[in-house]
């Protein structure tokens, strides 16, 4: 049977074109409304995006001597600093230790590691209140036993963000082990096999077999990490509220403030931009990174 | 009585709007004043039954309420009739979210400026307009243990707390009850500064100070009155005379459970008092004016208010607007029964009555009207509004000791400014 090119190029566009559509809709369209906002004096909403003034470089050129700004970038940084590496680790760890358990034991261990993950994000938040809260915590309570005094945790600003870090990695690594598990499992046992016979001690084989074996998954958790903490907003915003939310500022909170407090649409856009090309080029360095850091090992 | 009459009033303006109109209601009040607010939709759809009908939604307070109501006016999908705060309604007229009520509408309704405080007539009022109509004033007020006053002796012959009248009373108030071995003789609610600028702003109220004086915000000596505030409050925490790092549902379980002798909050939690006293669980217990630190008796204040969204079709002359404004002044004539949730009747008929002037504990705070204050008229306003968190971010340091006053307000005033 002779196949129809031209026939078969026509059926897989009109397959791909709802795909197409609603991707359009959906992603593209708003995210080209949000360049053009950027450059105007415009609401949020009501009749905004199309009347409002041009306003040229504005948004963008005020952003550097914009306090709220600043703070909100150097914490975003700060964040990612102490959440991104520290999760992938401990992740790791946990799923090392998994994996050398078997059967009903090792699933039980496993859920538990995992159960924080399937909570909603108020859910964290009131669990940690209830421990943290500096007049009826638990931890308080336990602070009071050992004579150590209450630190009101997610009211200064030095412990809001390690707390935030740490509630956080506690939260998602469960994620993270099941992708480093599924890793883990992918690494043939004739390899440690091999390795026990030449008397390769635990932590040679850890350096030389598991490590390098894994890095594919690693550079993956970290990526995967590294975007999903750029954009952190849930909790800053859940533990701050009524506290002192302009010292905890990330990007996205600043978002929010400008967009829905302020009704600043256009400023809100153009935070809105940097932070898309925050995101992209440090993704994207990150990964190229990573995989070269791959060829070498 | 004030049914009856509602009922009267119902029946005339029934016949003019003919067949039965349902009208689309959103407000943000949950929890007691919930409960109260959808007593008061039922009385009203009884008392019309076959002409108008209410179809209520209650809405997540604050900021989701607000961006709600603006993307549905954006689109032409915003309720007949909603509550809304009257902080915020300069932002809201900027954003042209609200239809203004006309003189013919106050007619109608057979309300006016004379039913009204002038502090809340003013509250909705933009360039000479108003776009609400005020249903109450919700002011914060001081609640007191007598058990524990009594205790230290500071229980006065009426039954409020002795020194309400100046600084050094107060103060001896409040040591006399941290000798009497009372663990926090004021519970406050210091993580929370966004609740702590009620208190805050009424103290600068005190003192004759503004926060925005012609598009400046804390211009002059305004600033140092608010430092004078902020003095005051840390004082109180470095004599521990007050909870630190309290949020707002500890402040009152600090106040409920008897570990603090007085809290000052929203008269919004005389019903959680009612309620406990009701079951025998509460300590004999009452609210007044807050006390007069600076120069004279001043209190913050904000109201709830009915107001009607623009581009929904409720237009002059229609039978919707007769249908909505029928039921602003229905529940305005029967806001004696919204009083049990602790709030103040905007209604001064309302107020004026026999009922009302026996309800306790609202009429011995009901004094406080005449020195009410409200938020400055500006678009950064408004509970949940910008202003909030920037106050917010240097009253919680500030009033737990971490920063030195004259240093949060200098950064205050510098990010106000900034906004």
């Amino acid at each position: 049977m002779i196949r129809n090119a031209r026939k078969d190029t026509l059926i897989a566009y009109v397959l791909i074109a709802p795909f197409v559509a609603i991707y359009g809709l959906i992603f593209v369209y708003p995210t080209i409304d949000m360049f053009i906002l950027s450059f105007k004096d415009a609401p949020l909403i009501a009749f905004g995006p199309q009347t409002a003034e041009w306003t040229g470089l504005d948004n963008y050129t005020r952003l550097p001597d914009d306090r709220r700004f600043g703070t909100a970038f150097w914490n975003t940084a700060y964040f990612v600093l102490l959440s991104v590496v520290p999760g992938t680790l401990v992740a790791l760890a946990i799923a090392l230790g998994i994996t050398r358990l078997s059967g009903r034991l090792q699933s039980l261990v496993l859920a538990l590691f995992f159960l924080p993950y399937i909570l909603p994000v108020s859910v964290v938040y009131r669990i940690w209140d209830w421990t943290l809260n500096f007049q009826f915590g638990i931890a308080m309570h336990l602070f009071d036993t050992l004579g150590i005094d209450r630190v009101p945790i997610f009211k200064t600003s030095t412990w809001f963000m390690p707390a935030v870090a740490f509630v956080t990695i506690w939260w998602t690594c469960g994620f993270s082990i099941l992708l480093f598990l599924a890793g883990l499992r992918a690494i043939p046992a004739e390899i440690y096999e091999a390795a026990e016979l030449d008397n390769a001690n635990r932590w040679t084989v850890f350096r030389k077999l598991t490590w390098p074996l894994l890095w594919p998954v690693t550079a993956l958790v970290l990526t995967i990490q590294l975007i999903l903490q750029l954009k952190i907003f849930d909790q800053v915003y859940l533990f701050s509220v009524g506290g002192r939310p302009n010292d905890n500022l990330v990007m996205v909170y600043y978002i929010y403030q400008r967009a829905f407090q302020n009704d600043d649409g256009g400023r809100a856009a153009a935070i809105a931009v940097v932070l898309f090309m925050i995101v992209i080029i440090v993704s994207v360095l990150n990964f190229q990174l990573l995989r070269l850091a791959e060829r070498k090992t | 009585m004030k049914h009856l009459m509602g009922l009267a009033l119902g029946a005339t303006l029934a016949t003019a709007a003919q067949a039965q109109e349902t009208v689309v209601w959103w407000d943000f009040l949950s929890g007691g004043d919930g409960v109260r607010m959808k007593t008061l939709i039922d009385d009203f759809n009884a008392a019309h039954e076959g002409e108008i009908t209410i179809d209520a939604t209650t809405l997540e307070w604050g900021v989701p309420f607000y961006t709600k109501v603006q993307t549905s006016v954006a689109v032409g999908e915003a309720p007949d009739i909603m509550t809304y705060h009257a902080s915020r309604i300069p932002l809201a007229v900027s954003q042209g979210v609200l239809q203004p009520i006309t003189d013919a509408d106050w007619e109608q309704m057979g309300l006016g400026q004379d039913d009204f405080a002038e502090a809340t007539w003013n509250a909705v009022t933009v360039d000479g307009a108003q776009y609400a109509v005020p249903l109450d004033t919700h002011p914060i007020v001081l609640y007191y243990n007598r058990d524990l006053l009594e205790q230290a002796g500071r229980l006065s012959e009426d039954g409020t707390p002795m020194g309400l009248d100046s600084r050094e009373g107060f103060e001896e108030t409040l040591a006399a009850l941290k000798d009497a071995g009372v663990p926090y003789p004021l519970a406050s609610v210091t993580a929370d500064g966004n609740f702590m600028y009620r208190t805050i702003y009424s103290l600068m109220g005190q003192q004759d100070g503004e926060l925005l004086t012609d598009g400046e915000f804390l211009a002059g000596d305004n600033a140092e009155k608010l430092e004078n505030a902020l003095s005051l409050l840390q004082d109180w925490t470095t004599n521990e005379w007050q909870s630190t790092y309290t949020d707002y549902p500890a402040t009152v379980a600090l106040f409920t459970s008897g570990e603090a002798a007085m809290m000052i909050n929203g008269v919004w939690e005389v019903p959680t008092m009612n309620d406990l006293a009701g079951e025998g669980r509460l300590f004999d217990w009452g609210a007044v004016e807050l006390p007069v630190i600076f120069d004279h008796a001043s209190t913050y204040a904000d109201s709830h208010a009915f107001a009607i969204p623009a581009n929904n079709g409720v237009d002059e002359g229609s039978a919707k607007r007769d249908a909505v404004l029928e039921v602003m002044s229905w529940i305005s004539d029967n806001s004696l029964f919204w009083a049990t949730a602790g709030h103040i009747p905007a209604n001064a008929g309302v107020t004026a009555s026999d009922e009302y002037s026996q309800m306790e504990p609202n009429a011995t705070y009901s004094t406080l009207t005449s020195n009410m204050i409200f938020d400055p008229q500006s678009e950064f306003s408004g509970v949940a509004g910008p202003m909030f968190d920037v106050m917010s971010t240097y009253f919680v340091p500030t009033l737990n000791g971490e920063m030195d006053p004259a240093e949060a307000v200098e950064e205050i005033q510098y990010e106000l400014n900034d906004m």
